[in-house]
């Protein structure tokens, strides 16, 4: 083969398929440039950068949902995966899915941050580059097809992260969450990447297409477990390729940053962390189980993969509720909730691990699909009700100069909007009917309960999944009462958000969402029929 | 197209009362007080509703050449009755060429509003429109009409924001004061209006019986008006509940009706096609030329027919029949109900009590129009009648007019004794019904109504002039005072007690009366046992005279009794005057012609078919006689003359002992005080039903009281202590074992959540640390758990 014909083939494989994949990614480092030339120019005093923001966010939501259309009308012409860069992205509907997911998100969380005002007029370029960089970073993570892509987008997500939780510049407390955050990270992403080189190093390659085949022949000839050293390094590297995820997700045991964070970073930027980097970490994930697994002779292997997952879930799940009994700070209890909740949706991974390498895995293939589709309608309603949770308190902060539980007491009276939609949010949070939340759960935990058929250590998981949701009540229900029954103390600052304002349209536009996911049949079919071909586009290979 | 015309013009009349009821009640809640708007809006209402009963009136005329006005002199039976199937069908206007024979159509009927169907039960408001209907209409926009214009004088004192109520006091002894209700009043008076012309209208017995109760219901309110007195307030129970009695009757009466003829509608109904689907209740009873009721050759049994006069079967094949008792019962039930709103005996009682409400309302509810429905009812219903009905008919009316005529003789409250002769000459309708006298007694109703008004009227002027002076023992004199009213109400004193120069002048009453006695007279000569029915109105009829006079006397001639009433007594301003000329230009007038004349022959254009014939003892199932047409002109000249000499004598009996000194009236008084005690205590009625009914109703509450306190309460208290008792032993182990296990639980969560917090210590250090034993702790666990 000749270099040039080569370079050609990559210029045209680039030019013709990749970059029109890349649209949405495009788009976004479009507007990063754009928001930073225009201050350059100063024309930022008269546009505002959330304005650009909007509109580039916009543009990358329109192009992911073009090119969903695309993936579900095209026939499918063959089985293998439609990849880009040379096999760097892969392109099927999950990745399409995420990634209109994110943006639909970077719109909301763009929105919200200009209705509440930080960052401020100057700092706009600023920091809207860092939350773009990040979601580039995250739809990176979710169309990875190489361990390298898997250790960039992480770490792509990462870094802008720690800048943004450091942002209030002015406060102490800021710039500890985010240096906690970044020796944090780095710590976990120098565990992740000696996992990626240990990994890479024993199958011979970093294609994730190519893991369960290659970690299959390493395990061929031995006892497919721990004794062959062979697996025995595979297994390793996996696990500390997990403790880089299990940051990302902030699962326990390697949760001990988010807390922290949340608490230092001001609520848009957490709301964003919780949903965002949750989503695409977990995108990743799905991505490197179903890699891994499916493989001749590793399928007791994957299986205790599976169910070391779930026990990981129970453990979070019950620590992040535990944990939240008696915080007094919102944020910090909020961010146990989401700790919380990652053990939730943890749960459906495991479960589909579990199916997946039961050796019946066709028998539960409507089931697998479940529990895909109930993540991904778990993580769109989360979207909705974490945000909205992080924008009462975000917009309540704007007038109390607190993000303390305390200074939300008898908030009814004077910001009826606020707690209505709050309340909501909270219903949904803890799973009951008829918001979204109680059927993301009720996905979930239907799949995990098909799953304890093929083993019975499911069905723990799934007792712990109902006993969570029962703790879960106890700290959301004190926030409804803070917020309802408590008088309001006297001299405490006053929240005056009419029910008619932009800020109350756009918390009670979200809790609508909220209600509407739960109760309205066309757009929860309508969600779950594209959540499941998402799935099914990324089970079926 | 006449009939539509006539019922939209009906329609309107009929429902501009609701209209400004509306209006009133609600503007004049938010209102001024002292605004007469409610009071003009209530007279344009009723006054509009008079000018459309009046043009329908006209048009029903033109429409079939006032051919009912043709005078047949008495006798001719055959050519007074024009409808013997009601020929309109429900809503089309289609002549039905089978009756051309008649002269042209007189009845509409049809359906305004489908209110549901309930089964075979068909709920609808119909109208029923015929000669007696529209004469009713009119009657009644009319006397409104002045009423409501005297109203606006009478009650102008309510035209204040604080009224104080002299006869309502408080239990410190202070007087009641509280702010008027001028515009109450009007708006309650045009819901009557609304109430008793949708009574008229009314196609069926149910929708009767719906107008029937709203009446009754204003007839309540209107009693009750001075609410804070308590003789009112009491008397408005009163008038209630003893109408409630007679409409359990009533309701009786219905359900024989709803299930033998499974219809409550007057006239036919018919389709979209005009063909008659149900013939309604008049046509269900087939009576042949001679009166007699069809019956099944069978059974014996009443046969129910069709439109066309054939028995009706039904759904199985078999003969449709009523057995004749339920007939009577129905007939008794329905009449049950007039009983008590026309206040005949045994219900008579309520009447005097319903006074204690404005004189207006005695005028217009309480004389001319509610009261008058039981008769106008008895009227309407007449077909569904048979003998045994009518006979109770005419004995209810007959005992009813002496018992009330003779109270009336020692009243000496001037609106008591007129309600008295308001009860005593329903009484004579009622009779005149009963005998057969079809025409008589409606004939009498009508020009009763415009009299009896006038004299209500009049007496309201006088009570209003007086400042309200009620008792006739401290008037006299006023004739100087008040001409006005004194000569219109001597216009309506001579037209009750029925004085006339025979051939020369009459006023109204002396026809109508007539009329009722002479139908009397013919009834007791057909039926020689029953001649009480002859005698006690006639000697009634001079009653009548002598209590009128002496009434006429006491207020009017002689010296003043009381100087201080005398003194301040003056004459009502026009807007009060006005209507009492006009009524007393229709109380003198209105019978002109008497039988021969426009009014009777009007009322008489829709006679039910077999009156005019009458029925002969032979073909009657119970042996009556009752007599027709022919029989009754022939003793009306006899009647007329013993009437009249009854009336002369009861007049100079009146001014030999009111009218001049020769008789010392204290003397007599003493002479006969026990009948006069008798009399004053009104035949000890009230005592009557108290020891009756009233003590027993006591008796068995208390005793139900005592039942419920001491033996139910009993149970249900040591039920109730038994669960507080086992409500404890439930509490103390709730709170005791469930919560504490609860709470014990919730600790230990609690701490177990509080213990984690300390191992969030912020410390930056140490986090890094637990990265690293967390990895190793996972890599040993692998190890241990993973398979090999």
């Amino acid at each position: 083969m000749v270099f040039s014909k080569l370079i050609d083939d990559l210029i045209l494989e680039t030019t013709s398929l990749s970059l029109p994949w890349f649209s949405a990614e495009l788009c976004l480092s479009g507007t990063i440039v754009l928001m930073l030339l225009l201050r350059l120019l100063s024309v930022d005093r008269w546009v505002p950068a959330y304005l650009i923001g909007v509109l580039g966010a916009f543009a990358a939501l329109f192009c992911s949902w073009q090119q969903f259309a695309e993936l579900s009308q095209a026939p499918p012409a063959s089985t293998e995966p439609l990849v880009t860069f040379t096999g760097l992205l892969v392109q099927d509907q999950f990745s399409v899915y995420f990634r209109a997911f994110l943006a639909l998100f970077l719109l909301l969380t763009i929105a919200l941050t200009a209705l509440t005002g930080i960052p401020d007029h100057e700092d706009g370029p600023d920091f809207y580059s860092l939350l773009f960089g990040a979601t580039i970073g995250m739809m990176i993570m979710a169309s990875a097809n190489n361990l390298l892509m898997l250790f960039i987008g992480v770490e792509m997500a990462s870094v802008p992260s720690y800048a943004m939780v450091g942002f209030l510049k002015g406060r102490k407390a800021s710039s500890e969450a985010a240096l906690k955050y970044v020796v944090y990270g780095a710590g976990a992403a120098g565990v992740m990447i000696y996992g990626i080189s240990l990994l890479a190093g024993v199958l011979g390659t970093g294609d994730m297409s190519l893991l369960s085949e290659r970690l299959s022949l390493a395990a061929a000839g031995g006892s497919g477990g721990l004794a062959d050293p062979e697996v025995r390094t595979a297994a390793l590297a996996v696990m500390l390729i997990m403790v880089g995820l299990a940051f990302k997700l902030s699962l326990v045991p390697f949760h001990f940053w988010c807390p922290d964070a949340f608490e230092g970073a001001s609520a848009e930027v957490a709301g964003f962390l919780s949903v965002a980097s949750k989503a695409g970490a977990f995108a990743l994930l799905v991505r490197l189980c179903l890699a891994l697994s499916g493989g001749v002779g590793t399928e007791g292997l994957m299986l205790a993969f599976g169910i070391a997952l779930g026990v990981v879930a129970c453990v979070t799940a019950t620590f992040g509720n535990l944990a939240a009994y008696n915080q007094s700070n919102l944020k910090r209890l909020l961010a146990y909730s989401t700790i919380a909740h990652a053990g939730y949706m943890l749960m459906a991974v495991s479960a589909m691990l579990v199916m997946q390498n039961s050796g019946r895995a066709a028998d539960f293939a409507p089931e697998i699909d479940m529990s895909i589709e109930g993540l991904l309608y778990y993580l769109a309603v989360y979207l909705f009700m974490n945000l909205g949770a992080f924008a009462v308190v975000a917009l309540a902060r704007n007038y109390t100069f607190s993000e303390e539980l305390d200074s939300f007491k008898g908030l009814i009276g004077q910001a009826p909007v606020l707690c209505i939609a709050m309340m909501i949010c909270v219903f949904s949070l803890v799973g009951l009917p008829p918001f979204g939340g109680f059927f993301a759960k009720f996905m979930i935990f239907a799949a995990a309960l098909k799953a304890g058929q093929a083993h019975w250590f499911m069905y723990v998981v799934v007792a712990f999944g109902g006993l969570n949701t029962v703790l879960s009540l106890f700290y959301y229900i004190r926030i409804l009462k803070t917020m309802f029954l408590d008088p309001r103390p006297e001299g405490a600052r006053k929240v005056s958000l009419p029910l008619f304002s932009l800020e109350g349209s756009y918390v009670l536009a979200l809790s609508l969402f909220v209600l509407m996911l739960g109760i309205l049949p066309s757009i929860t079919t309508g969600l779950s029929n594209t959540a499941r071909t998402a799935a099914q586009s990324i089970v079926q290979k | 197209m006449v009939g539509e015309t006539l019922r939209n013009l009906l329609m309107v009349a009929w429902l501009l009362p609701l209209a400004g009821f509306a209006i009133e009640i609600f503007g004049g809640f938010w209102g001024k007080r002292t605004s007469k708007t409610a009071a003009w809006i209530a007279v344009a209402c009723i006054g509009t509703g008079f000018l459309c009963s009046a043009s329908a009136l006209v048009l029903w005329g033109n429409s079939n050449g006032w051919t009912v006005l043709e005078s047949d002199g008495h006798g001719h039976a055959d050519a007074a009755h024009t409808e013997a199937a009601h020929p309109e069908p429900g809503h089309s206007e289609a002549a039905d060429s089978a009756d051309t024979a008649h002269s042209k159509q007189t009845v509409y009927s049809g359906t305004l509003y489908s209110l549901g169907k309930f089964g075979s039960l068909n709920v609808s408001l119909d109208y029923y429109i015929d000669s007696l209907t529209l004469t009713m209409f009119t009657m009644v926009t009319l006397i409104a009409t002045c009423i409501h214009l005297f109203a606006i004088g009478y009650m102008s004192e309510e035209l204040t924001e604080e009224y104080v109520d002299h006869h309502a006091h408080l239990s410190n002894g202070h007087h009641v004061h509280r702010p008027g209700r001028f515009y109450r009043f009007f708006a309650f008076l045009s819901l009557f209006c609304f109430s008793m012309l949708g009574l008229v209208l009314a196609g069926n017995i149910f929708q009767v019986f719906i107008f029937w109760e709203l009446v009754g219901i204003c007839s309540f309110l209107l009693i009750g008006f001075y609410t804070e007195r308590k003789s009112a307030s009491n008397a408005a129970n009163k008038a209630f509940i003893m109408n409630r009695v007679g409409d359990f009757g009533f309701l009786i009466g219905l359900m024989v009706i709803w299930t033998y003829f499974g219809t409550f509608q007057f006239g036919p109904t018919s389709n979209a096609d005009g063909v008659i689907t149900d013939p309604g209740l008049f046509g269900m009873i087939h009576r042949d030329a001679a009166g007699t009721l069809l019956t099944d050759p069978v059974t014996g049994d009443v046969a129910i027919t069709t439109v066309d006069g054939t028995p009706a079967v039904d759904g199985a094949g078999q003969s449709r029949t009523i057995p004749y008792s339920l007939l009577v019962v129905a007939g008794l039930g329905v009449f049950a109900g007039c009983i008590g709103k026309s206040a005949q005996f045994p219900l008579q009682t309520w009447l005097p009590d319903a006074m204690e409400g404005p004189t207006p309302v005695s005028a217009l509810v309480h004389s001319a129009t509610m009261v008058a429905a039981g008769v106008y009812l008895v009227g309407r219903f007449y077909p569904m009648f048979v003998q045994e009905v009518l006979l109770t008919i005419a004995y209810v009316g007959c005992i009813t007019l002496f018992v009330a005529a003779t109270i009336a003789i020692v009243a000496t409250d001037i609106k008591k004794v007129l309600a008295y002769s308001t009860i005593s000459q329903l009484g004579y309708m009622m009779l005149g019904l009963g005998v057969f006298g079809w025409g008589a007694g409606l004939f009498h109703l009508i020009t009763h109504a415009f009299f009896k008004s006038l004299m209500f009227l009049c007496s309201g002027s006088v009570i209003y002039g007086c400042h309200h002076e009620q008792e006739m023992t401290k008037m006299g004199g006023l004739w100087k005072k008040m001409p006005i009213t004194a000569f219109t109400m001597l216009v309506g004193v001579i037209a009750i007690a029925g004085l006339a120069i025979p051939g020369v002048i009459a006023f109204s009453g002396f026809h109508s009366k007539d009329a009722v006695v002479a139908s009397a007279l013919a009834f007791s000569d057909a039926n020689p046992g029953h001649f009480l029915l002859f005698i006690m109105p006639l000697i009634t009829a001079g009653i009548t005279a002598f209590y009128m006079f002496r009434l006429w006397f006491f207020t009017f001639l002689g010296k003043p009794r009381d100087m201080h009433v005398y003194d301040h007594c003056h004459e009502s301003p026009w807007i009060m005057t006005v209507p009492l000329l006009v009524l007393s230009v229709f109380a003198a007038f209105c019978a002109v012609g008497g039988e021969d004349g426009p009014l009777y022959q009007l009322i008489t254009g829709d006679e039910p078919t077999h009156v005019a014939a009458g029925i002969a003892s032979t073909q009657s199932v119970s042996g009556l006689t009752l007599p027709g047409h022919s029989a009754i002109h022939d003793v009306h000249s006899k009647a007329g003359a013993l009437a009249l000499f009854a009336a002369v004598s009861g007049t100079v009996i009146a001014y030999v002992l009111y009218g001049t000194t020769l008789v010392n009236l204290a003397e007599v008084k003493r002479h006969l005080s026990g009948l006069h005690s008798f009399l004053w205590n009104k035949w000890h009625f009230d005592e009557l039903y108290d020891a009756l009914f009233m003590k027993p109703a006591h008796i068995v509450g208390k005793f139900c009281a005592w039942v419920d306190k001491s033996l139910f309460d009993e149970i249900l208290h040591g039920a109730a202590r038994t669960c507080v008792i086992v409500a404890k032993w439930d509490r103390l182990f709730d709170e005791k074992l469930v919560d504490g296990f609860v709470n014990l639980l919730s600790r230990a969560t609690w701490s177990v959540g509080d213990s984690l917090k300390v191992v969030q210590t912020g410390k930056l250090r140490q986090y890094v640390m637990f990265i690293v034993v967390g990895v190793v702790t996972l890599f040993a666990v692998l190890f241990a758990t993973f398979p090999r």
